[in-house]
């Protein structure tokens, strides 16, 4: 009985030294770092810069993306608590970023702002979003404008320009609409929430920070009302259906809807087929709703670059992440993709997304903080559901508040 | 009696501690696991903090998981109909008849595919302006009301699961015995009644198989509604593994996740239950 129970115990340690790896906590020296991403579309970007950074200082990088979001955050929410550790990774600002700091899960980067912003490669108005409890984490990985992506070609064909009020945007939906062209892109999947921000931010921002802070309720008149201009809009047949499927990249190019509202990262889906800016396609301003508001409500998004607390080569990552800020890296990282940078010593090629970044930089714009960063995850993700059910079925406009509303209430009860 | 090999009998735990490890690790640990999370509060970052019956209570109080619940029931009754039933015609027709297996071939060949490859290729056929609008010549969005859109995922479903249901249905009949078969049609039986009354309840043993496994594989329907749908728009084609995977990774309510699962788990145990007690009982 005690040698079978031997035995059993032999085994027993046998399976689990087997699973339990080698232990983590020894430093190591490292010449090719991970980065995790959940931009699977665009590894062959971060294979070119991996690349670079060999080149230019000595530290490969190897991507691994993800397309999936959610399957993404599951993998680096456990690879917290295992030895199977990136050594970079995407994430995203606002709660998500706020709830991984919390846990002391995220490298400190405030010596490399301060540095970057010395240099002039990073501006001072991006930290907020960077900064927690008054330490900065993580570099911005990339920024984005949001505004309108339009079919130059249609606009040409039906003798439109690009609109400045919110009644010429109106209008040139209604002209496309009158010669058969679907003016708008929306969809009931991830992205449901473009219209609602916009509508939002352009007639009243204030109500729209207010929201995402809690202060607000998804119920009040001013958010109800702008359901009501979401739901007149689609009553007025402008957009495409909800459940096509195909891809906006290809919206856009086969004019399947003239006009679709994305960050300028979409910029690389234009790139990716090969379509001109200013002959193929363009970028506008989505003008404010509400004329009265001072500046125009700009969405604005930024998307950061971090590293673990406990990284297995803390000083490589640092050096990596203060690589990536520098004029150098971005230059690479923004031209190839045909967008934006974070980085203000950067030269945009593209006219349109040159001329919205040097604005926004000069507080021409208000800027709002995109929708997916601005609201907590579990309201944001009753959000989702809630505008992919409303666009599917825009008399139920009430009810997806309230069900929005419900999640938030039970949020804010304990996160105030 | 005849005593064990004194080998045999020293070493007996040592023999099964493989497998018994195994199972104690990757079944019934996270099962305790999933189940002690049910009852806390857990964003998958912070400790759990203990919940009592929380989320069970908010179990009850979620339209979104009547809705799911509603989903499980239409696909557990489609999956019965269509790739059980239809699967059980296939397997009668093409069964005794010259070439029969060559017709099966074709039912045969999308089991090969995963649910999530299954679901991929089927999106652009079900999407709004897809092809099966153009070929229907219809403008239905087939994937956004419900039910409609629990229906078309359960067609695409039984274009996967018919082939190897027939195939089964196919070992069921090679294994009846001719005997019986033969004195029904001496005695004149032929065609539904020689079905209804001999065929059928000699098959009864494998269709008690196929059935069960049906149940179980429609009960924690995932993949092809994750693929086509996640479960939306506005969570109108969730399913009960839909719900805890949404509730769990996309809204990161590992507690609340783990209540659904314990739910599911449940069901699930006790359908298959019932269902085989039947069985074994008729």
């Amino acid at each position: 009985m005690i040698r079978s129970g031997m035995a059993t115990l032999g085994v027993a340690a046998l399976f689990l030294a087997a699973c339990g790896g080698t232990g983590g906590g020894t430093p190591q020296k490292k010449t090719e770092l991970t980065l995790y991403n959940d931009k699977g579309a665009w590894t062959k970007y971060f294979d070119e810069m991996g690349a670079l950074s060999k080149q230019k200082i000595g530290l490969g990088m190897k991507p691994t993306g993800y397309t999936d979001s959610a399957q993404y955050q599951a993998f680096i929410k456990a690879s917290f608590r295992t030895n199977v550790k990136p050594d970079l990774f995407t994430w995203q600002t606002g709660g998500m970023l706020e709830e991984i700091v919390k846990q002391k899960q995220v490298a400190d980067t405030t010596a490399v702002w301060h540095e970057a912003i010395k240099a002039g490669d990073l501006s001072q108005d991006l930290a907020p979003y960077y900064t927690i409890g008054g330490k900065q984490y993580c570099v911005p990985m990339n920024v984005a404008y949001w505004g309108m992506f339009y079919n130059k070609k249609l606009f040409d064909q039906h003798g439109l320009k690009p609109p400045t009020t919110w009644d010429e945007l109106v209008k040139a939906a209604a002209t496309l609409k009158k010669a058969g062209v679907t003016p708008f892109y929306h969809t009931s999947v991830l992205f449901s929430f473009v219209w609602f921000e916009q509508l939002m931010a352009g007639s009243d921002p204030d109500l729209y920070d207010r929201l995402s802070t809690g202060k607000a309720k998804y119920t009040d008149p001013g958010v109800v009302q702008v359901m009501e201009k979401w739901k007149e809009l689609i009553d007025a047949g402008y957009f495409v259906n909800p459940g096509d499927k195909t891809d906006p990249g290809d919206v856009m190019k086969n004019g399947k809807a003239a006009m679709i509202s994305f960050g300028t990262w979409f910029n690389t889906s234009m790139t990716q087929r090969d379509m001109k800016a200013g002959t193929d396609y363009g970028f506008f301003v989505i003008p404010n709703v509400n004329p009265a508001l001072p500046k125009t409500s700009v969405i604005f998004e930024s998307g950061p670059l971090c590293s673990l607390a406990k990284a297995a080569d803390p000083d490589a990552s640092t050096k990596y992440l203060k690589w990536w800020t520098s004029a150098e890296a971005q230059e690479k990282w923004a031209t190839s993709r045909g967008d934006v940078s974070a980085n203000p010593k950067v030269q945009i090629k593209d006219e349109a997304l040159g001329q919205i970044t040097k604005d926004a930089g000069s507080g021409k714009y208000r800027l709002v903080n995109r929708y997916f960063e601005a609201t907590p995850p579990p309201v944001l993700t009753a959000a989702l559901d809630g505008f992919g059910k409303f666009v599917t079925e825009p008399g139920t406009y009430k009810e997806v508040l309230a069900t929005i509303q419900k999640e938030a209430d039970e949020y804010w009860s304990t996160h105030q | 009696m005849r005593r064990s090999s004194p080998i045999l009998g020293r070493f007996r735990y040592g023999y099964v501690a493989p497998a018994a490890l195994l199972v104690a690790g990757l079944l019934y640990a996270p099962f305790v696991w999933t189940a002690y999370l049910s009852l806390t509060r857990y964003d998958g970052l912070a400790p759990p903090e203990w919940a009592g019956l929380a989320n069970f209570g908010k179990l009850f109080d979620d339209p979104a998981l009547l809705t799911s619940l509603r989903n499980t029931l239409l696909w557990v009754v489609g999956t019965m109909v269509l790739p059980v039933g239809l699967g059980l015609l296939v397997a009668v027709l093409s069964y005794d008849i010259k070439g029969g297996a060559w017709y099966r071939v074709p039912f045969m060949l999308p089991y090969a595919l995963s649910g999530a490859g299954l679901a991929l290729v089927w999106s652009p056929i079900l999407s709004h302006g897809g092809i099966a609008n153009v070929l229907l010549g219809v403008d239905t969005a087939f994937l956004q009301s419900a039910p409609v859109n629990t229906l078309a995922m359960l067609l695409v479903w039984t274009w996967q699961q018919l082939g190897v249901n027939t195939l089964l249905f196919v070992v069921g009949l090679q294994s009846i015995p001719k005997e019986p078969i033969e004195a029904a049609r001496l005695d004149g039986a032929s065609g539904w009644r020689l079905f209804r009354h001999i065929t059928w309840p000699l098959m009864r043993p494998l269709t008690a198989v196929v059935v069960g496994l049906a149940l179980v594989a429609s009960l924690k329907t995932f993949d092809i509604v994750w693929v086509l749908t996640q479960g939306g728009p506005g969570r109108n084609s969730e399913t009960l593994a839909v719900t805890m995977y949404k509730e769990t990774f996309v809204a990161s309510d590992y507690g609340y996740g783990s209540a659904v699962a314990v739910m599911l788990t449940v069901v699930t145990g006790l359908a298959s239950y019932l269902y085989l007690k039947r069985q074994v009982a008729s």
